[in-house]
């Protein structure tokens, strides 16, 4: 089964549209799955629910909504088109954008659950040595919750190389441009004769999503092994 | 050294201690949920007592009427927990130096005097989850050690060690009592452990202090046999090592009140060690016993007869005019040898219960 | 733990490349197209970017989903509608540059089959729509606001069959994919452009529609008013040129007036 170079463009495209998706998200999703596995505070139910909506929502209704805001003539999109003549809408970046915000709520569970798992004893343990709240998280907290951040990550990348309604009602379908893996697939299944082409497309997003899981799944457990010493030496 | 006057309500449990320390190792010594813990996690500001006054080494850490609260990091305490806590992603010597990320540059360095003095060298590479339980809380003393606190707090820590590792640890310990300069609080409700260690003991019940003294002066007192629970009543006695017998691995011991014979111990000669004197394993005779097997026979003179308890009854001996023994006979037997105070008696002590004691306090 | 952190340091440096912003596509023309071109101005883009050296990229999708990604900012050069009605809209919005609006294609309207369906049929005032369909439903585009859902609900409404089919209908979001579901026998019967069936060799034409059923079908082509790009009026006088008629032709598509 040869690509195409076509096939190839669209598969760096979709790569690149999860990557990034990935990469901008990710500091975000951080912030609050500690924000919701730690603090307690007014609103958090409502603020939870947010954060699911995406999980839930129809996608094409999580692509209108980001039109509507994000368009040209909605409030954040002229702001943004008026002052720093960008928009992203019906570019790569909004792609990235819509398959961030729909893995979001994936990568916040698989965090947030990660973070609760994080024994606090040890925290406490480590602000007895001396280490302030920034250093505690970063040295003790985050690092014992890499399995679930790798998760979450890898999770989120997977869920972003099949967006579909989300980015084809905000940023539509237009070759080299916003036209990812899913979206191509779907143009290939409206196209005469083009039914070859989709399956071929087809079958290397569903080895791009098991490789994912794959590799989630290796570096997870590598992790979780490196914790419990069972890598390295053994016991005399 | 240590100032602490907190009160503090947990849940239906009502914490109000205060008590004071001039250095060296003060047990907290009492039943679980006495508030030992408590007070730990008050002065390394793990937890924040509703009122009261916390010094440390003069600076005050803690004042409830001030508003002054110095957060953890900032405390310099030291703090050895129960279960050790070891960071399991860290590796036994990330672990010694974690502390180090936070300390000035340029702070002296006794990672090797420490590892030295608690053998951890073998173990350096190793992974918390790869060590045994007396491993890690000798990594976990050695870690709190090289934060450079300026003072020490242990919680129970041989609590989840078997027998072995126990003796182990202490003995770890008891080198660590002499070498080091800083104060060490220490929670137990192990009389063997409070005996071995404590220059001071505060005696724990229900969220208050009891007695705060030596460890003679608070482990002996009948009145406090309660709530000092498991502990057996009985005496405790400073001595030194006179003659060593290899032939029979017997020691001679000399002590105020006279001599005793003591089996195995692990002693050199002219070193000073504490003795403990269980009540149970002390017998009263009117005369001088004949071919016995006993080895410890020490004239005294009662000086107080107990309440009777049940079918027992406590009678305190004054062995050569300087030292309190105990001893746990029936009621019967006291009152067929019509034992009165003011009487002339030889107590007769079988099994001595014997443990080291390092350095002078 | 070190290790594991080198091991993710070296999957970011593979995706790295993947991070570099994409390479300046302003130098590429944007071309939104209705769906029923598809096929055609690919072919008729082959032969303008061989000729002129410059990159066309065609976004095909509904008439009214290009105008209102339009409406949104979309960065077209160049859009060619499936009928009046959405240029006009788009016009009324400035979207477009005013002079550069020309009729670019006629269509006609067909009813298709798969090719093992139905026989053809004359198509007349009461023709028995209802009956050939049999079980199956009637595929064409969304008849409220797609052209070719428009196109034939108004050539269905004069011949008056419209009654008899109107609960049998499987609305698509665009002409090809009315034109799919047929290709697929999905649908017994569907209607689309001749230009559709001319493209999609599974299908056959079972009847065509008068001319007079149904309003003029017209393809309105303009320059976009945000467009930047130098090849795009090159591009549209292309498309109108003489040399282009014959793909056009080619294709199922006749020439406006």
């Amino acid at each position: 089964m040869a690509l195409t170079a076509e096939d190839w463009e669209i598969l760096l495209l979709s790569l690149k549209v999860a990557a990034w998706s990935v990469v901008l998200s990710l500091p975000f999703a951080v912030a609050v799955a500690y924000l919701l596995a730690r603090r307690d505070f007014p609103g958090k139910t409502l603020f939870d629910a947010v954060v699911h909506l995406p999980l839930v929502l129809p996608p094409v209704v999580v692509g209108f909504f980001l039109l509507l805001a994000l368009g040209r003539n909605g409030p954040v999109g002229s702001l943004l088109h008026d002052w720093f003549g960008v928009v992203i809408a019906f570019r790569w970046t909004g792609a990235a954008l819509a398959a961030g915000i729909m893995g979001f709520p994936l990568m916040v569970r698989a965090i947030r659950l990660s973070f609760e798992s994080v024994d606090r004893k040890l925290e406490a343990a480590a602000s007895t040595l001396g280490a302030g709240r920034l250093a505690v998280f970063a040295t003790i907290t985050l690092p014992l919750a890499l399995p679930g951040v790798i998760t979450g990550a890898l999770l989120s990348f997977a869920r972003g190389l099949g967006e579909f309604g989300a980015t084809i009602t905000f940023v539509s379908n237009i070759p080299g441009e916003t036209r990812t893996l899913p979206l191509a697939i779907y143009t290939y299944t409206q196209t005469p004769a083009g039914d070859a082409a989709a399956i071929r497309l087809s079958l290397i997003a569903v080895l791009l999503s098991l490789a994912a899981l794959f590799v989630s799944e290796w570096l997870v457990r590598r992790a979780t092994r490196r914790m419990l010493g069972q890598d390295a030496e053994s016991r005399h | 050294m240590l100032n602490l006057d907190i009160e503090h309500r947990l849940g239906g449990f009502r914490l109000k201690t205060a008590f004071a320390s001039a250095g060296g190792v003060t047990v907290l010594f009492g039943r679980s949920g006495s508030g030992k813990t408590s007070i730990v996690n008050a002065i390394a500001g793990l937890l924040r007592p509703d009122l009261g006054r916390i010094a440390i080494g003069g600076e005050v850490v803690f004042d409830s009427a001030r508003a002054i609260d110095v957060p953890t990091p900032r405390r310099r305490v030291g703090y050895v927990f129960q279960e050790g806590r070891l960071f399991p992603h860290l590796d036994v010597r990330q672990n010694l130096r974690y502390a180090r990320l936070f300390l000035p540059a340029g702070s002296d360095d006794r990672f090797d005097h420490i590892v030295e003095l608690l053998g951890l060298r073998d173990l350096l590479r190793r992974r918390p989850g790869n060590l045994s339980g007396g491993e890690k809380q000798r990594v976990a003393i050695g870690r709190a050690l090289l934060s450079n606190p300026r003072i020490l707090l242990l919680d129970e820590p041989l609590a989840s060690l078997d027998a072995h590792r126990r003796a182990e640890v202490l003995r770890y310990l008891e080198l660590l009592r002499d070498e080091l300069r800083i104060p060490i609080v220490y929670v137990s409700h192990a009389v063997e452990e409070v005996v071995r260690l404590a220059d001071t003991v505060v005696l724990m019940a229900a969220g208050a202090a009891l007695a705060v003294g030596s460890v003679e002066q608070v482990m002996g007192r009948p009145d406090l046999r309660a709530a000092a629970g498991t502990f057996e009543g009985g005496a405790v006695i400073e001595a030194r090592v006179a003659a060593q017998d290899m032939e029979y691995d017997l020691a001679t011991v000399t002590f105020a009140g006279g001599t005793l014979t003591v089996t195995d111990l692990d002693a050199l000669v002219g070193e000073p060690v504490r003795v403990r004197i269980r009540a149970r394993d002390v017998s009263v005779a009117l005369t001088r016993p004949d071919r016995i097997s006993v080895q410890n026979v020490l004239p005294a003179t009662i000086t107080q007869i107990g309440a009777p308890r049940g079918g027992v009854i406590d009678v305190t001996l004054d062995v050569g005019g300087a030292t309190l023994l105990r001893a746990r006979i029936t009621r019967r037997a006291a009152e067929q040898l019509r034992l009165a105070p003011g009487l002339a008696v030889f107590a007769l002590i079988k099994a001595v219960s014997l443990d080291r004691h390092g350095a002078a306090s | 733990m070190i290790k594991l952190l080198r091991l993710t340091l070296v999957f970011a440096a593979l995706l790295t490349p993947l991070l570099a912003p994409s390479s300046c596509k302003a130098a590429n023309t944007l071309v939104f197209a209705a769906a029923s071109l598809q096929d055609a101005l690919d072919a008729q883009i082959r032969l303008f970017r061989s000729a002129a050296g410059h990159k066309v990229v065609v976004s095909y999708a509904a008439t009214p989903a290009l105008a209102r990604q339009l409406d949104n900012g979309a960065p077209a050069d160049v859009f060619i509608s499936a009928d009046s009605d959405w240029m006009d809209y788009v016009a009324a919005r400035r979207l477009i540059v005013a002079g550069s609006r020309i009729n670019l294609l006629s269509n006609s309207l067909v009813l298709v089959a798969p090719r093992s369906g139905v026989a053809s049929t004359r198509i007349a005032p009461g023709f028995p729509l209802a009956n050939l369909l049999g079980e199956g439903r009637l595929a064409m585009a969304d008849t409220d606001s797609v052209p070719a859902g428009k196109y034939a609900k108004a050539a269905l409404q004069s011949l008056g069959v419209w009654p008899s089919v109107a609960g049998r209908l499987a609305r698509t979001e665009n002409v090809r994919v009315a034109l799919a579901l047929v290709a697929r026998g999905e649908a017994p019967l569907g209607i689309v452009y001749r230009s559709d069936a001319v493209a999609e060799p599974r299908v056959r034409v079972a009847g065509e529609f008068p001319a007079t059923s149904h309003p003029r079908i017209v393809y309105p082509a303009a320059l976009c008013a945000a467009s930047r790009s130098p090849a795009a009026p090159a591009l549209l006088a292309y498309l109108k040129s003489p040399a282009a008629r014959a793909v056009w032709e080619r294709h199922g598509f006749s020439a406006a007036d």
